[in-house]
C-alpha cells in the first residue's frame, strides 16, 4: 500500500542489465582466415550495465547520451521488446516481464519514427489498425482517431497514403498512433531526429502538452542537448550503459560555475593541441578538442572547462599563435548541458560507439 | 530500490487472460490485420493480378505434360493404381492443394519476416495483442486469396478440359479441406517463428514448400513414391487430406475413405496447432532476449 | 590527385567491370544457404514431373513422347529442360534484382551518378549473374545425372555449352530491358515474374511445343529458351549435330541479336527517363 510520505513512480527500473554477443560474421570462407580466434565471438557488449531509473508520474524525462549509450536499450527493455539479462522494470506497476500485455496497454512508443508505418496505407488506415491491436472498440477508435487526426492538424489529408507525406506528417502519425489508446506513459525515442526545425518545434510543443495538460509521464532519449534543456522536468546523463547524473537541467549546469567555461573556435589544428593546453592549464578539468568539417565551413572547437580559463586566455591566445594556429572565435560561457556531459563523462554527446 | 513504490498512475482498461471479451479483441485484432493485408495487396495490382493467374500457370504445365506423355486424358497406369484414369480430374484435385501449401509456408511463414522489412515490426509488438494475430491475419487473407485463384482454376480448366466431379462429394471433400487448413496454420505458425530467426527465411520456405510438394500426392499417387516417403507424407495432413477429397470427388476412386481419416485430420490439426504455438512463444522469447526483431 | 585518372579509358572500363562482378560475389558468398539452396533445390522442382509420369506411363518410355520428340526418354527431357528453365530464371531475374537491390539499399543513386560508362557497370552485373547461374546450373545437372542415370560426354557438353552462351546472349538483352524497367517501375519483379511464366507455359520445358495448340506453338517460337532446348534435346538425346538444327541456331542467333539491341536501347533510355523524373532511389 502507497503511503502519502513514500514516493511513487510512474516507471523504475532496478539493477537492469542487458548484454550482447559481439559475432563478427566472415563468409562462407571464413574459416580460412588467418586468427582464428576472431572467427568466435569478439566478448560482450554491455548495453545496460545495472541501470537504476526512477520517473515520477507527470514528469517529462529527458535521458541524454551519445550513440551506443544505452538509451534505447533502455527504451526496447521498458517496453518489453527486449528482455534484459538481470534487474527489473516497472513500468505502470507492472512487471515487464510478467505482465507485458499490461505493460503495453499502459505505453505509448515512438520509436523509429516514419519507417514503422506503412507507407502503402493512409493515416486513417494505419491509426484503424493500430487501434485494433490496441484492443479499442470500433466506435470509441473511430472518434479518437478523428480527435488525433484533427489535433494534429492531419485531418484534410487522412485519406492519402502515407507514401505521398512528409517526414514531419509521418511522424506526427507515428505520435497519433502512440496516442491512440490514451495511454498515461509515453516512450518517445528521438521523436525530432530528421526533421526541420519547423516541423521540430511543433513536435516539441505538442510533448510538452502532453506532459503539462494532460499529466502524461513521458521519457523522451535525445542527444540534442537544447531540446532536453528546453522540455525536460529532470534529466539523466547516460553513458556505457549507466546513469552518470540525474537533475533538473538546470542544477545540471550549474555543476560547471558560468564562468569556467571557454570555448575557442580554430581551424586545422594539430593532433596534440589537447595536451599542449592542458600543459598550459594544469588546474583544468577538461579540455576537449571538437573536431569540425572544415570543408563545410564547419571549424573545431576546443572546450575548457573548470581551472579559471578566462584568467589565462590571454596566455591561451598567445601560445596557439605561436604554434600558428588560425583563431576563429572566443566564447566565455554560459555553460551547455553538454558541458556538463563532457565535464562528468569526457564524451560529447554527439560521439559514441555506433 | 523498492519496487513496491511504483504507482499505477491510472488504471488501464484491456482485457487479458481467457475470456470472451478478450477472445473478441483478439479476433477483431487478426480480422483487422488481414484487411490491412488486402488494403496493402491492392496497392500493386499487378502483383494482384498475377497471384491471382499463377495457380492455374503452374497448374498447366502437369496437364499438358500429362497429354503430352499419354496422348489423351485416359492413363491405364493411372487407373491401376487409383481406380480412376482419369489423369485431368486427378490433377486438378491434386493441385488445389499447392495454392493452401503455398499459404503456410510462405504467406503464414513470410508474415513476421514482411512486416520487419515494412519496420513495423517493433510497433506491432508493442501493443497488447497476441503476435499471433499476425500469422493468423496473413493466413486468413491467403485463404482467401487461393480460393479465388482456386475458382478462377476451376472455370478455365473446365472450360478447357472438362471436369467430371461427383456434386454430391462436394460437402464432405470441404469438410475435409477445412480440417486439413486447421494442421496446415499449426505448420504455417511453426514457419513464421522460424522466419524470426533464420536470416534466409525464405530459402526454408522454398526448401519445405518443395518437400512438401513432393510428398503430397498432388500430380501422382503415394504409391509410386518409395515406402519411408509414403510414410513420411503422412505427418503432414496434405496427404490424408488429398486421399480423402478424391474418395468423395472421383469415380471408383481408391483408396475408399473410411471414417477415421477425418478423427486423423483432427488429430493432426490439434498436433500441429499446439506445437506451432509452442514454437512461436519460444522463438518469441528468444528473439526479444537477443534484440534481434530489427534485424534482417 | 591528376596521376590518379592517368589510365587508359579501356584499361578503367574493364576494372569496372571486374569490381563489380568482385562485388557480386563477395555479396553471393556472405550468403552460404542461398548458394547451397540454388545448386541444389531446383531439382526438388522437377522431381513431381518424374514421378506424375512414372504414375501415368508406368515406366520410363513414353510412347506419345517418342512419336513427337524422337525419344520415348522423358526423364532426361524434364531434366534438361528444369536445368535450362532454372538457368534462364537466375540469369533473367538477377539482374533485375540486382538493380532493384542497388536501390532500396540506396547505392544506385552513387552507382549512377559516377563518371563510369554504365554499360559496363551492366556488364560486370551480367557476367557475375552468369557466373554463378552457370555454377548452380552445372551442380543441378551433375547432381540429376547421378541421380537419374543420364549419359553425359565431353563431346555432347562442347556444342551445348556453345548453344548455352548464345542462349545467354539473348537473355542479356531480356535482362537488360527487365533492368529498365526496374529502374522506373518499382514493380519490375511482377513484370519479371509473368515474362517467367509465358516461358514456362510457351516453350518445351515440360513437354514438346507440337503438344501444343497451334496459336500456342507460334508464342513459343518468339523464345530463346525454345530454340535452345530443341537444339540440346537433339544434341543430347537424338545424338545430333549442328547440322540437324541449323535452322534452330540460325533463328536463335536472330532473336539473340534483336533482343540484346533492344536491351541496350530501352535500358539508355529509361535511365535517362528516370534520372528527369528523379525517381531513381525510390521504392
Amino acid at each position: 500500500m502507497v503511503t502519502d510520505k513514500e514516493e511513487v513512480f510512474s516507471i523504475q527500473t532496478i539493477d537492469l542489465t542487458k548484454r550482447f554477443a559481439k559475432k563478427k560474421h566472415r563468409g562462407i570462407f571464413g574459416f580460412l582466415r588467418r586468427n582464428q580466434a576472431n572467427n568466435k565471438h569478439n566478448g560482450v557488449t554491455v548495453a545496460l550495465d545495472k541501470l537504476n531509473l526512477s520517473i515520477r508520474p507527470g514528469e517529462l524525462f529527458g535521458l541524454l547520451g551519445p550513440n551506443g549509450s544505452g538509451k534505447t536499450t533502455t527504451i526496447k527493455c521498458l517496453s518489453t521488446i527486449l528482455i534484459p539479462d538481470e534487474g527489473t522494470a516497472i513500468v505502470n506497476g507492472f512487471d515487464t516481464q510478467k505482465e507485458t500485455a499490461m505493460v503495453r496497454a499502459s505505453l505509448g512508443m515512438v520509436v523509429g519514427g516514419e519507417r514503422t508505418l506503412y507507407w502503402k496505407l493512409t493515416a486513417r488506415d494505419n491509426l484503424t489498425y493500430f487501434a485494433s491491436l490496441y484492443k479499442m472498440q470500433r466506435s470509441h477508435a473511430k472518434k479518437r482517431i478523428e480527435e488525433l487526426l484533427e489535433t494534429l492538424q492531419l485531418a484534410d489529408r487522412a485519406d492519402e497514403r502515407l507514401e505521398d507525406y512528409s517526414t514531419g506528417m509521418r511522424q506526427k502519425v507515428a505520435i497519433a498512433r502512440a496516442l491512440l489508446h490514451d495511454p498515461p506513459i509515453l516512450l518517445l525515442d528521438e521523436p525530432t531526429l530528421g526533421l526541420d526545425p519547423g516541423f521540430a518545434r511543433q513536435i516539441r510543443n505538442q510533448i510538452k502538452e502532453l506532459s503539462e495538460k494532460q499529466g502524461k509521464t513521458v521519457l523522451l532519449t535525445t542527444h540534442y542537448m537544447d531540446e532536453a534543456d528546453q522540455l525536460c522536468d529532470r534529466v539523466a546523463f547516460i553513458n556505457n550503459g549507466k546513469i552518470v547524473a540525474v537533475d533538473t537541467p538546470n542544477r545540471l549546469k550549474a555543476r560547471v560555475k558560468e564562468k569556467e567555461v571557454v570555448e575557442i573556435t580554430v581551424y586545422s589544428p594539430p593532433a596534440d593541441i589537447e595536451q599542449y593546453i592542458r600543459f598550459l592549464l594544469p588546474d583544468a578539468e577538461v579540455v576537449k578538442l571538437i573536431p569540425g568539417d572544415e570543408d563545410e565551413g564547419d571549424a573545431s572547437r576546443i572546450k575548457i572547462i573548470g581551472g579559471t580559463p578566462e584568467q589565462h586566455i590571454g596566455t591561451i591566445i598567445d601560445a596557439l599563435r605561436q604554434k600558428k594556429i588560425r583563431i576563429g572565435n572566443l566564447n566565455v560561457g554560459v555553460p551547455t548541458l553538454e558541458d556538463v556531459f563532457i565535464k562528468l563523462t569526457g564524451t560529447k554527446l554527439t560521439e559514441g560507439k555506433t | 530500490m523498492n519496487k513496491n513504490k511504483t504507482h499505477r498512475l491510472r488504471e488501464v482498461n484491456c482485457p487479458t487472460g481467457l475470456n470472451w471479451s478478450n477472445l473478441k479483441a483478439e479476433l477483431k485484432a487478426v480480422w483487422e490485420a488481414s484487411i490491412k493485408d488486402w488494403k496493402i495487396e491492392f496497392a500493386y495490382p499487378v502483383s494482384f493480378i498475377r497471384q491471382l493467374i499463377s495457380p492455374l500457370i503452374f497448374l498447366m504445365p502437369f496437364l499438358l505434360y500429362g497429354l503430352a506423355l499419354i496422348g489423351g486424358r485416359y492413363s491405364e497406369n493411372l487407373a491401376e493404381l487409383v481406380g480412376n484414369g482419369d489423369m485431368v480430374a486427378f490433377i486438378f484435385t491434386g493441385y488445389i492443394m499447392m495454392g493452401f501449401i503455398g499459404t503456410a509456408v510462405w504467406a503464414m511463414g513470410f508474415s513476421i519476416r514482411r512486416e520487419r522489412w515494412f519496420g513495423t515490426l517493433e510497433a506491432i509488438y508493442v501493443t497488447p495483442s497476441s503476435r499471433l494475430g499476425q500469422v493468423l491475419g496473413m493466413a486468413l487473407h491467403s485463404t482467401v486469396y487461393q480460393i479465388l485463384g482456386t475458382i478462377i482454376q476451376f472455370i478455365v480448366i473446365y472450360f478447357t478440359f472438362g471436369l467430371a466431379l461427383k456434386i454430391e462429394g462436394i460437402l464432405p471433400a470441404m469438410a475435409i479441406f477445412a480440417l486439413m487448413m486447421l494442421a496446415l496454420y499449426g505448420f504455417g505458425i511453426v514457419i513464421s517463428a522460424l522466419g524470426l530467426i533464420l536470416k534466409e527465411g525464405w530459402v526454408v520456405s522454398d526448401s519445405l514448400y518443395s518437400i512438401m510438394s513432393i510428398l503430397s500426392p498432388v500430380a501422382y499417387p503415394l504409391a509410386v513414391l518409395p515406402t519411408v516417403a509414403q510414410q513420411a507424407s503422412y505427418l503432414f495432413p496434405t496427404a490424408p487430406a488429398l486421399d480423402g477429397m478424391r474418395s468423395f470427388l472421383i469415380e471408383n476412386y481408391q483408396p475408399e475413405v473410411v471414417g477415421n481419416v477425418f478423427l486423423y485430420l483432427i488429430g493432426l490439426g490439434i498436433a500441429w496447432i499446439l506445437f506451432g504455438i509452442v514454437v512461436f512463444r519460444l522463438t518469441d522469447v528468444y528473439v526479444r532476449k537477443r534484440g534481434m526483431l530489427t534485424k534482417f | 590527385m591528376e596521376g590518379a585518372y592517368q589510365q587508359s579509358v579501356l584499361r578503367s572500363n574493364l576494372s569496372v567491370v571486374w569490381n563489380e562482378i568482385v562485388k557480386n560475389n563477395k555479396t553471393l558468398l556472405a550468403y552460404p544457404a542461398i548458394l547451397i539452396f540454388w545448386a541444389v533445390f531446383p531439382i526438388f522442382w522437377f522431381i513431381p514431373f518424374i514421378l506424375q509420369g512414372e504414375a501415368l506411363v508406368g515406366g520410363l518410355q513414353s510412347a506419345n513422347f517418342a512419336q513427337i520428340t524422337g525419344s520415348g526418354e522423358y526423364i532426361p527431357f524434364i531434366v534438361i529442360g528444369a536445368v535450362l528453365n532454372s538457368y534462364v530464371n537466375t540469369l533473367l531475374y538477377g539482374m533485375g534484382e540486382n538493380i532493384r537491390r542497388e536501390a532500396y539499399q540506396g547505392t544506385l543513386d552513387y552507382v549512377l551518378a559516377a563518371p563510369c560508362n554504365k554499360a559496363y557497370v551492366l556488364i560486370g552485373k551480367a557476367i557475375s549473374e552468369s557466373v554463378s547461374s552457370t555454377i548452380f546450373a552445372a551442380s543441378q545437372l551433375t547432381i540429376s545425372v547421378l541421380l537419374f542415370g543420364m549419359n553425359i560426354t565431353l563431346g555432347v557438353m562442347l556444342p551445348v555449352f556453345f548453344i548455352t552462351v548464345l542462349l545467354m546472349l539473348g537473355l542479356y538483352g531480356m535482362s537488360l530491358m527487365l533492368a529498365a524497367f526496374s529502374l522506373m517501375y518499382k514493380q519490375s519483379y511482377d513484370l519479371s515474374q509473368t515474362i517467367g511464366y509465358v516461358f514456362y507455359i510457351f516453350a518445351p520445358v515440360r513437354y514438346p511445343t507440337e503438344s501444343l495448340p497451334g496459336w500456342a506453338q507460334i508464342f513459343g517460337k518468339l523464345i530463346p529458351l525454345t530454340y535452345a532446348l530443341i537444339i540440346i534435346r537433339s544434341f543430347m538425346l537424338l545424338g545430333t549435330d549442328f547440322s540437324a538444327v541449323y535452322t534452330e541456331v540460325i533463328a536463335l542467333i536472330i532473336i539473340d541479336a534483336i533482343l540484346l539491341l533492344a536491351g541496350f536501347y530501352i535500358f539508355s533510355w529509361m535511365e535517362e527517363k528516370t534520372k528527369k523524373s528523379g525517381t531513381i532511389s525510390h521504392h
